[in-house]
This record gives C-alpha cells, structure tokens and sequence, in this order.
C-alpha cells in the first residue's frame, strides 16, 4: 500500500483508539479494528485485521473460489476440444501457414499432425462433448462452462503460469488470490484466507510466486496446507507443551502486552494480541478443517480421498471443507500434466488415462458435493493449465513409441463451474484442426476480468498503489466476457 | 475545429487517496499534502501538481502515443507550454484569467459529454481542487519544475526559538516545524532504550545487559557518540547495512523460475558487507556495483561486485529462448538501477512513453543500450564467471599442489601432460611409470575440487556488441529502430569525452555525480527511512510525479547535499541522523500528539518501528546466547520444516540442517531460494528476491505468533534464554525472570511484570512436575540434553533440572513473543 495510506489507516485507529475514555480495552477490539470501507469503491482493508470482510464494489455472483490447476497444462484436444479432422489427417505435415513464424518449446522443421486416441461421447442436455479421458465429467458436463477458445501469449511453463495467475508473466506481482483476499477479506478469521494445496509432490511452476503476493502485504499470500506434518507451518504448540500450557503462557503474554499497552498507547500492541488469540484459535481450527476422517465413508469414496494420504483428491475435498468454513479462495495445484510424451506416464493414451482418472472423479465429487450442500451457486469453480498443447507431435519424441504433445499458446480449453457462470455452455471454438482460436477469443487478462467481475470488483479498480502506479490484475487489458455469466 | 478536449478514452483509475478522503476516512488533522508545510496562497509543488497528475496527465501529460484532445500533439497539462497553447482562439489555461481558462469551464461542466475528467475516467474535482486550481490561475499559473528534480542546494538552517534542544543541523529543521505547529519534542529516552535502539539500528543485534549498563553510567558528555562510533565499527554493522541492499540488489542463492537451480553468487552478498563494514564512499560503491570490470586495473574485488546485476533471475526451463530472458534480465537491469539510484520508476516506458513523468519509451531503450552488451545470456551455466580464491578451498588445494611442485621440482619431465588414452608420453623411461602415475592422480583430486565462483559483468567484445532496437509494446521479438545510448533528457548529461560511449562506466559515473538531483536524495531518505520507519519521502520507491512531497523538503536537501559534500560518507549521515536530538527522543507519545500527529511525520516524539525478519531472528539467537559470529562464505542452512516437495522439473526443496555453528549463523547467511524462501522470514514479510524490493511491508499477523511460539529455531532459542538465565542470575525465580528480560529487552524490569513471569513460571513447573517426559522434550528438544553445568545448579538432580528448565523455556518463549521485543524502542 502507498505508505501515507498505510499511514492514515494507522492514523485513523489510533485516532479512534486515543479517543476512548480509559484507554485500551481489548473487549472493543473487533468493532474499532473493523475494515473501513463506506462508500469506496476500491476496499480499504484495515492494517488491524486485514482479513476482515469487506463488500466487493457490487453484488457478488460468486463469495469464494477454488481453483484447480493442473500443473504443466493437460493436452485439450484429448480432454475438450474433439477435432476430427485433426484425426482423419494424422500423421501429415503440419500445413505451412500453421506453423509458419512460430516458435515452439521443443519441436523445429515440420511436425507431424497428431490426432487423438480417445472416444468423445456427447454429454448432458447441453451435448457438451467430452473425452473418454474424463468420464466422471461427463456426468456434470450441464453445470460446466467449458470455454474452448482460450489463448495466453507464452509457451514456458513458469512465465506462462505467472500470467494466468498474476497478470504478468514475470516476477513481482499479486496473485489472484491474494488480490481476491485483499478486495474481500475473509470470512473466517480462525483460518487463513487464502489457501493453498499441492498434490503429486511437486511445487508450481512460478514457486511461491504462484500464490505470493508480490507487493500486496504480505498478509495476503496464499498459505499452504498440508495432509501431513503441520497442516500449517508451526501450527503445532512445541513437543512438551499441550494446550492447556499454551493457554496459560499466552495469557501471561497478553498481560504483559497489556502491561506495555498501557504504558506506551500505542496500538499496534494491541492488534499484537489480537494476532495471538487468532493464531491460538487457529490452532484448534485449522487441524480441524484438514482431517478429512470426520468425512463420511460415502462422501470419501465420492471423492476417491484417502484419511492420512496426499492426493488430489483429498485437496478437493478438502477444499470443499474450507470454503464451506468461509475460507475465501482455495487454490489447488496438481502436478504431472505435461504431456510431451517423453516417458510413459506422459503418453495422450494410457499415460493421460492414469493421470486423469486421478483428477477426474474427484473434480466431478466437488462439483456435486458442493451444489449438494447448496455452496454451488456462489462458490466459483476454475479448471486450468498454463497453456495448450500442440496438435502435432512433439518434435523430441515423433520418433518414439509415444505419442505427446508440445506446449501450445494460441488456443485450449478450460472450464468453470458455480457461481455466476452459464451451466452447460460451450462458449468458443477453434478451427478444424485445433491451431487458433475460430470465434470469441478469450485472453487471459479477459478469463481474469470475468473472474473479479463474478466476485463483485471492477478488474479495472480492484487497483492498489505502487511505485507510483494503480496496479491491477490485469494490468492494462481484459474484457468482461458477459456471455459466460449467468 | 471543435471547441472540445477530446475525451479520455482510458480509464484512468482514480488515487487511492481520492478514495480515502472521499470516504470520509480522514479524520486525523494532517491531510494529504498538509504533511507538506502550508503556506499563503496555492503553491503548484503542494496543491496543484498533485490534482494534474492524479486526474489529468494520464490523458493529457507526457505519453505522447495516448495524449488525448488539444491540438496536432494533443493537449499537455504537465507543461506551461502545452497548458496556454493556442487552441484555435482559446487555451486550456490562460495565465491570470481562470474565467477565459478552458481547463476550469471543464471541469466544472455538468454536461456528462464534456466534464473532465470524463466520468468513467473518474469523479469529478471537488469543489476544494477548483477553487485550488481557479487561485492558482489568477495567480499566474506558474508551474514549477518537479522538485526531485531540481538540482540540489544547500539549505541555510532555519530559525528556532528553543536555542538549546537542537543537538545537530537535522533537530533545526524538525523543531522549527515543530514550533510552527505549535508541538514540543519529547524528551530524550532513557539510556537502557537509547542503547537497545541504537544496537538494533546501528548492527541488528541486541546489546548486552552489561554494556547497555556501562553505557548508561558514562558520565561522558559525548557517550551517545562514542557508543555510536563503537556500533559502527562493529563487525555486524556490515551485515546489518548489507540486508537492505541485497533486498534491492534481489541477492539470492537460486536462479529462479521453475526449477530454480542452486546459484553461487554468495561471493558478492560477501563483498557488500565488506563494503559497508569499511564504510566505503556510496560513490565507490555504485561504480564498482555497476562497472566494477571497466575500471582501469579492475581488481578482484571491482570484478565481483558487478555480481549485483548478475543477480537476476535465469530460466532454465526446457524449452526456453535464452534471448527472450537474457532481455528480460537487461529490462530488468534497467529498472532496478533507475529505482535504486534514483528513486524512479522506468519500468512503465518499457512498454510506453512514462504516463506521469518526461520519460520516453526511447529513453528506456537507451539505458538498455549502456546494459545490452554484457557477456552473460541466460544460460544455464550462468557464464561468464569468476573463480574467486576461498580460504577453505586453498587449504585443500594447497598439500596437493605443494606435492606436485616437489615433483616437478625433482623431475621435470613430469611438467608434460599425460597424453590421452597413454600411461605416459612416448619417450619417457618405463621406471618414471609410478612417478607419472602419482602426479596424475595429484593432478585429478586437484581438478576434482571445486573452486568457488560468482557469477560476473563482462563487456562483450566491439566484433560482437548488440546492437539495441526500440522494442515496441516492450516485446522483444517486435523491434523498432535502433537506440543509442543515452540517459533521459529531463536530467543533467553525463559529461562525455569526445568519442566516448556512454558506457555502464559512464552511466554509474552520472548516478553519483553531483549533477545528478536525484540519487542523494533518494540514498538519505532512504537511510531515514532505515531509522524512521518512514521517509521524508514515505514513498521511497518513487521520488517522481506519483510519489509524495516530503515531509521536510529542506531538510532531505540538506542532508542530500551533506552526504555529496562528505565524499558519499553513509556513516557520517547515519552518525547525524542517530546523535541529533531527533532520533534519541522517548518514542512514548503523549495522548495529544498520539491525536494531532498519529503518524509521527513530524517527529514530536522518537521512532518505534517493527523489527525486519532478520533481526527477529538474529536477536533471539543473541538472547539465548547461541547466535555465531562467523562472518562470510557458502550460505547455510538452519532448521526449516521439511515440505516434502520438489521444485518444478527441480530438485527437492527440502534441505539438511546445516551442523556446528552453521544452524545458527545471522539471517543473512540463511540460503535464500526465491522458488521457496525460508518460511520464517517470508512470514515477516521478507521479500522472494525475484525483483528489487525498496521497501518492505511491515504486517502484524497470526502466522507470525505461530512462527516465533512454535518454529523449533525459537522454540530451541527459548530453551537457550532459559539456560541463560539459571547460569547468569541468582537463584531466585525473581532474579532469573529478570535477567531473561534484560537479556531480550535490556532495560531493567517492572515490578508488575516480574510478578507476572514468575507466576507463569510456578504454574508451569507444576505442570511439568506432573509430567517429566513433556518436561524433557521442551527443555531439551531440539536444544539437546542439559549440559553437566547446569545440572549442578539443582545438586545433579536431572529431574528437578528439566522440569525447570522446561518452565523457564515457557518464560523464555514469552519473552521472545513480547510486543515489545519485535520493536525497536
């Protein structure tokens, strides 16, 4: 935040907080240390309790979101995108004006055209087709909104990821999470507001940068939970002290804080203590959240989630669990969609039926449980990678026994589901054989724009104050796409 | 021709500061540009500059691609020129008549179709701003150059009426504002807090109960100077000072991106504390930062720390164009440079004519020009580097190298390579066989050791230098035409021999030039802003048009102009900022000041600012007596939870604690992976060191009271206090409480707060009575057993000795959560 209004915030609860008769007491905290947000347009979060609530600029579609991103970008045209053309042609060079003036990752010279392996089916009233590939979708293909006719402007999978998510491809700026948290704050205190779960053992792409929030305060960086170990880091009181020892010792800690409140007024001491007695509630509220055994036997299988295990599964699950506990925005990344074709696992037939299947079930289990417990129609749902990828072979394994495909900028699927975003639509299409965007392209920075729109910001000033500039998420582009709302 | 500004098409987005004081948030007395000293009658630096630059130049001001209305070029605001143009019989501004002046018909139009700004541009003026704007017409409508950028003078002392508070130049200027505000400095803090605040600024590092002690018996009239010389010659001075640069030099020890792969770099975070530690001139020190390898004669030393610019990131992932990140990592150069000497964000007119400020999108590309032509280009083997001589790597290479000497010394013949695929050269006697053999094998475990590199500017040779493009839109594979090198226009020019390049050489030259108005001012506010917590300039980040007056405009001008005048002396500014009379002031404001000056820009009272991450640690490492003084080398690895997770296409990021002294070396040695940082000090708000970081947030929030109750680094360093305090105190619970106190917070107890940590020590004793095993594991774990010493304080009875040694580290932990020991007082 620019300095001087970091500053007035301060000023402003000191000023409110100096004004008391008798000084500082904590049992009128909550109220004085609330967000101040009349009238403005842009949230003013409060310094004291940055996470309080706050309203969006108009009436919401959607009060939460999870996201899911597959790591390293599915192959679309096996998932979402059936082109049979593309499959009557396999094996043909690629057409010249393809791929002419266009470079790609790991593939040169003239690649050969790869049609899928997979059966589609048409699903739902909607007849949305989709592949073999994910077959528990097919069953929630009428509440999902499958766009068609994505394109982003890089083809490397940290820069590209860092678009998707912070607007930019380079390094420095908010995620979106952290840029919803900051607009919205969150609704339960005694967990963190923005929540980030990995699957498949491996970090994202752009790191912590993913989910960091750049020059936002730090308070809004995604926080990572776990299955195993701390379900947050250091979370757990020390070996040796139970909680009942934490009770008393924080007590003694807030007497002396108290002691020094009293003595200096200043008060940041006292949002000091407020702090302790969230990370002290915290303590009993996050283990809680994250012990999927209290799930019923039916509800686990639905999901295909494991008590004690990691997975992708658990992580949908679980993410149904905090929003449903008022946690703002639950990221999800899994690793291991990077479909080049360079080892088995990787291979657009039995190799993305493996990996899909872990993906699959539990995406469609979160998408129903969630419309189930009626948190469907304001928690939105996204489902992405960082990309596309080729409808040619990969140009490192066109020899091999395998069939992948390379990293692919200029068009890919993805889909939503709840809050806000037309049930069963297919919105978009690319050409015949799956090498551009055909009708209502949709950038990135306009996903984005739609996005904050569904949650109730105007992309354009959900802005905050840098280096002298209003930054913003989609730095100085993006169109609301109103065609996929509701 | 119409009669009409065109309209503004973008959205300018309005100033957060429009929001805050359009909802009714401000209350507290010193407004917006208030902060700034009021005076007759607008002045267009305080009261209109900011009105045009927040609801006028996006449209109207130096961008001139998207300049909207007006004439041919479109209307400029920005300028008195471009402002009184002739519109065809009519001007936006008409100097000394408001009524004939366009600007004011506008902005007060009701018609949706003419006001300005349009409305989906942003509200209209408020009825203040117009009547600002309408006086400041009839006066003339004198636009002055943009402060930062007026060359810097020397300010004559102001005037105080309170002839015997003012300590050195600086208190003049605090108190003669303060006087016009009709506010008293407060008085000065008492020794204890004075030692503890000068410790923590001056080193990061806690001082000792007994030399805070010593410090406050010192008769001496000059104490407060010598405590100050003694901190500034302290060896963790350099290491202090060397944090907040490396934040802005983005040090790290990964290459960033995905994998982000291991980087040896740490020869260059060693140079900077050295730097400091030696105190050598900021002019110096940004020369051989920038072109260190140009100087005639470069020595190792100059060489190494153009590491500075080598500190940006590289992509490693597969796939990549070298060219596309070798360029991200120029534009990259380009805006750190611009923004940590000169306090000026360059960043936007990569893509576009600066919005705010005369700065071109050419004129980016021509400092781009001076870094295009570095040797270095995105690869994975970060080439060129320098093989820089390490002690411990010496002491290996030595034995064999002695060996091999002695070898050839006594047979020459062995001073031949062996030839490939052959025992040994052809005509060399059998018998020589052995000989031969040994010296080969001297000669591989030679080869084997790894020497220890940085990563280095080198210029390219004049065959093979790039030619740089004007880069449209900032992409770099669609170019414009070619750019020389040169530095913005708006500012002095660097002083050129006939035929010489304006080369990185020249260009760091230019920074600390004298000329330049920029780079003083921005490298004391920031100085300020170290002790403060704020700046004169709260935005220390950006010092042009967007940025905030100062809060004291001749005093930054004074100090600016003394920092030049001392030879680029950073110790001599810091020695005026922590002797004045301004910095030892109490930080316990009255309920009055607390109302009429919440933030503390005027400075009736001291400074109190939240600990930076490091310091944190470092002082809970000092407390509980475990904190190494090693200085330098391989950055290592303290306790950090395993996450069970590998960097994308990389490696695990779980690492093994570092062993010895190593677990518990300074902050600033801890390695820093920019994919990962160390969960502790990312959580108090230490930045990822992706790019350079100005300033850091300072948050206060639950995950930092889980950090400092349970991270085992502070749970371990609470069992060390709690060790500190049987071994260093009495044996009475009073005494022992009251050291630990003393150990963190230095100055002596309260009575009430004593009673309160000896209460908690009696209820936990109780506690772990009942329950030896959880009495062992806090006292113990992850310290280590109790050491025979300190069992012979309980007459060798291990029990009573964990069970209370276990309570004290509950007294040891609090202590180290206390509000008042994250700040500096």
């Amino acid at each position: 935040m620019n300095p001087l209004a970091e500053q007035k915030l301060i000023a402003t609860r000191r000023h409110l907080l100096g004004s008391m008769a008798g000084g500082i007491g904590a049992v009128a905290l909550a109220d004085l240390l609330a967000g101040d947000t009349a009238g403005a347009t842009t949230p003013v979060p409060s310094l004291a309790d940055p996470l309080a609530v706050r309203p969006p600029q108009f009436a919401p579609r959607a009060k939460r979101m999870i996201v899911i991103h597959l790591t390293g970008s599915p192959p679309n045209l096996d998932l979402y995108d059936h082109k049979p053309e593309l499959l009557r042609r396999d094996g043909e060079d690629c057409p010249a004006e393809t791929i002419a003036g266009k470079k790609f990752a790991f593939t040169s010279g003239t690649p050969k055209l790869l049609g899928t392996r997979r059966q589609w089916k048409r699903c739902g009233e909607s007849g949305m087709e989709l592949s073999d590939a994910i077959p528990h979708l097919h069953r929630v293909a009428d509440k999902l909104c499958l766009v068609r006719s994505m394109h982003t402007d890089q083809f490397n999978h940290a820069p590209a990821e860092l678009l998707v998510y912070t607007g930019s491809p380079r390094a420095g700026r908010p995620s979106l999470g952290s840029w919803v948290t900051y607009g919205l704050g969150s609704e339960n205190a005694n967990l963190p507001g923005f929540v980030v779960l990995i699957s498949s053992g491996v970090q994202p792409n752009g790191g912590t940068s993913s989910f960091g929030s750049g020059f936002l305060p730090s308070v809004y960086q995604g926080v990572q939970c776990r299955s195993n170990g701390d379900p947050v880091l250091f979370v757990s009181n020390p070996p040796g002290m139970d909680r009942q020892l934490r009770r008393t010792s924080l007590d003694a800690l807030n007497d002396l804080n108290q002691l020094q409140a009293r003595e200096l007024g200043n008060p940041e001491t006292v949002t000091r203590i407020a702090q302790y007695e969230l990370a002290y509630r915290m303590q009993a509220s996050v283990p809680d959240v994250m012990d999927i055994s209290r799930e019923s036997k039916q509800t686990l299988e639905a999901y295909g989630a494991t008590p004690g295990g990691s997975s992708l599964a658990n992580n949908c699950l679980l993410a149904r669990r905090l929003v449903e506990e008022g946690v703002r925005f639950v990221h999800l990344f899994d690793w291991g969609w990077d479909f080049h074709g360079t080892n088995p696992n990787e291979d657009i037939r039995d190799g993305l039926t493996k990996k899909a299947a872990s993906f699959d079930k539990p995406a469609a289990a979160l998408i129903e449980d969630l419309e189930q417990r009626g948190l469907l129609e304001d928690t939105l749902v996204l489902c992405t990678g960082e990309f596309g990828r080729t409808p040619f072979r990969e140009g490192r394994t066109s020899k091999s026994k395998m069939l992948g495909r390379d990293h692919y900028p200029d068009c890919y699927s993805v889909w939503m589901a709840g809050g806000g975003v037309k049930p069963g639509l297919i919105y978009g299409a690319t050409d015949e054989l799956g090498f551009k965007v055909a009708e209502n392209p949709v950038h990135i920075h306009d996903l984005q724009a739609t996005l904050l729109h569904l949650l109730g910001f105007d992309h354009t000033k959900l802005t905050y104050r840098f280096q002298g500039r209003d930054f913003r998420l989609t730095d100085v582009h993006g169109e609301v796409v109103h065609d996929l709302l509701t | 021709m119409v009669h009409s500004f065109a309209s503004c098409r973008s959205a300018a987005t309005r100033s957060r500061w429009w929001y805050l004081v359009g909802a009714g948030v401000s209350l507290c007395w010193i407004a917006h540009g208030q902060v700034v000293k009021a005076a007759d009658g607008p002045s267009f630096t305080r009261d209109i500059k900011g009105i045009l630059s927040n609801r006028c130049i996006r449209c109207h001001g130096p961008d001139a691609e998207d300049r909207h209305g007006g004439g041919e070029h479109g209307l400029r605001l920005d300028t008195f020129a471009g402002a009184t143009e002739d519109l065809g019989g009519y001007a936006a501004i008409v100097p000394g008549d408001p009524e004939a002046s366009e600007l004011l018909v506008r902005i007060t139009d009701t018609d949706a179709d003419l006001v300005m700004p349009p409305p989906e541009a942003g509200d209209p003026l408020s009825p203040h701003e117009v009547d600002l704007l309408r006086r400041w017409i009839t006066a003339g409508a004198e636009y002055e150059p943009h402060w930062a950028y007026v060359p810097i003078s020397r300010p004559n002392l102001p005037a105080v009426a309170q002839k015997d508070w003012a300590r050195n130049p600086i208190d003049r200027f605090i108190l003669a504002r303060l006087e016009d505000e009709g506010l008293q400095p407060s008085p000065e803090a008492d020794r204890a807090t004075l030692a503890r605040r000068l410790a923590l600024d001056l080193t990061g590092l806690p001082i000792s109960p007994e030399a805070a002690d010593a410090f406050g018996a010192d008769p001496s009239p000059n104490a407060v100077e010598q405590l100050v010389d003694r901190l500034l010659t302290h060896p963790g001075y350099g290491e202090h000072m060397a944090r907040g640069w490396l934040d802005l030099a983005r040090y790290a020890d990964s290459a960033g991106y995905a994998d982000d792969p291991p980087r040896t770099i740490w020869a260059y975070r060693d140079w900077v504390i050295r730097a400091f530690d030696a105190n050598m001139p900021f002019d110096a020190f940004t020369i051989k930062q920038l072109a260190g390898d140009l100087l005639p004669e470069a020595s190792l030393d100059d060489k190494i720390a153009t590491a500075f610019h080598r500190n940006t990131l590289t992509n490693n992932e597969g796939g990549t164009i070298d060219e596309e990140f070798r360029t991200v990592a120029v534009v990259d150069r380009v805006s750190t440079t611009l923004s940590t000497w000169m306090g000026t964000t360059m960043a936007c007119a990569q893509c576009h004519d600066h919005k705010y400020d005369p700065l071109t999108q050419k004129e980016f590309f021509g400092i781009y020009a001076i870094f295009n032509n570095t040797a270095d280009a995105d690869r994975r083997d970060e080439a060129p580097l320098l093989t820089v001589p390490w002690e411990p790597v010496e002491a290996k290479r030595r034995p064999l190298e002695k060996q091999l000497a002695e070898i050839i010394k006594a047979v020459p013949e062995m001073q031949r390579a062996t030839p490939k695929q052959q025992p040994q050269p052809a005509a060399e006697p059998p018998e020589l066989r052995p000989l031969r053999e040994h010296a080969d094998q001297l000669r591989k475990r030679l080869a084997a050791i790894r020497p220890v590199t940085v990563p280095v500017m080198t210029e390219l040779q004049a065959a093979k230098q790039r030619v740089t493009k004007l880069q449209y839109r900032g992409n770099w594979q669609d170019l414009g035409p070619v750019v020389e090198e040169t530095t913005p226009a708006v500012f002095p020019q660097p002083a050129l021999a006939d035929g010489q390049r304006l080369d990185r050489l020249a260009l760091a030259r230019w920074l600390v030039s004298p000329a330049n108005p920029l780079t003083a001012r921005v490298i004391v506010n920031r100085l300020w802003e170290r002790l403060f917590g704020i700046g004169i300039v709260s935005t220390s980040e950006e010092f042009g048009s967007q940025g905030e007056l100062p809060s004291h405009p001749a005093l930054l001008d004074w100090l600016a102009s003394e920092l030049i005048a001392s030879g680029w002396d950073l110790q001599s500014i810091q020695r005026l900022i922590v002797t004045s009379a301004t910095y030892r002031q109490s930080s316990k404001p009255t309920a009055d000041l607390l109302a009429r000056d919440p933030e503390n820009r005027l400075l009736a009272c001291g400074p109190r600012v939240r600990l930076s991450a490091e310091v944190i640690r470092d002082q809970a490492l000092a407390a509980a007596g475990l904190l190494s003084s090693k200085k330098g080398g391989p950055s290592v690895h303290p306790p950090q939870p395993d996450l069970g997770l590998k960097a994308a296409f990389g490696q695990g990021i779980d690492w093994k604690t570092s062993t010895g002294e190593d677990r518990y070396r300074r902050a600033i040695y801890t390695t820093w992976r920019r994919s990962n940082p160390y969960p502790a000090m990312a959580t108090f708000d230490a930045p990822n060191r992706e790019v350079c970081t100005i300033r850091r947030p300072r948050t206060n929030t639950p995950l930092q009271a889980l950090v400092t109750l349970n991270d085992p680094a502070f749970v371990e360093a609470a069992q060390g206090l709690a060790r500190r305090m049987v071994r260093e105190a009495g044996p009475a619970a009073r005494q022992r409480a009251g050291r630990g106190l003393r150990l963190v917070l230095v100055r002596q107890p309260r009575a009430a707060e004593l009673d309160r940590l000896v209460g908690l020590y009696h209820d936990s004793l109780a506690a772990f009575r009942a329950d030896p095993p959880a009495a062992k594991a806090l006292a113990t774990d992850p310290l280590g057993p109790l050491p025979d010493d300190l069992l012979n304080h309980y007459g060798g009875d291990a029990t009573h000795a964990t069970a209370d040694l276990a309570a004290w580290t509950v007294v040891g932990n609090v202590l180290l959560n206390l509000d008042e020991t994250f700040m500096c007082p």
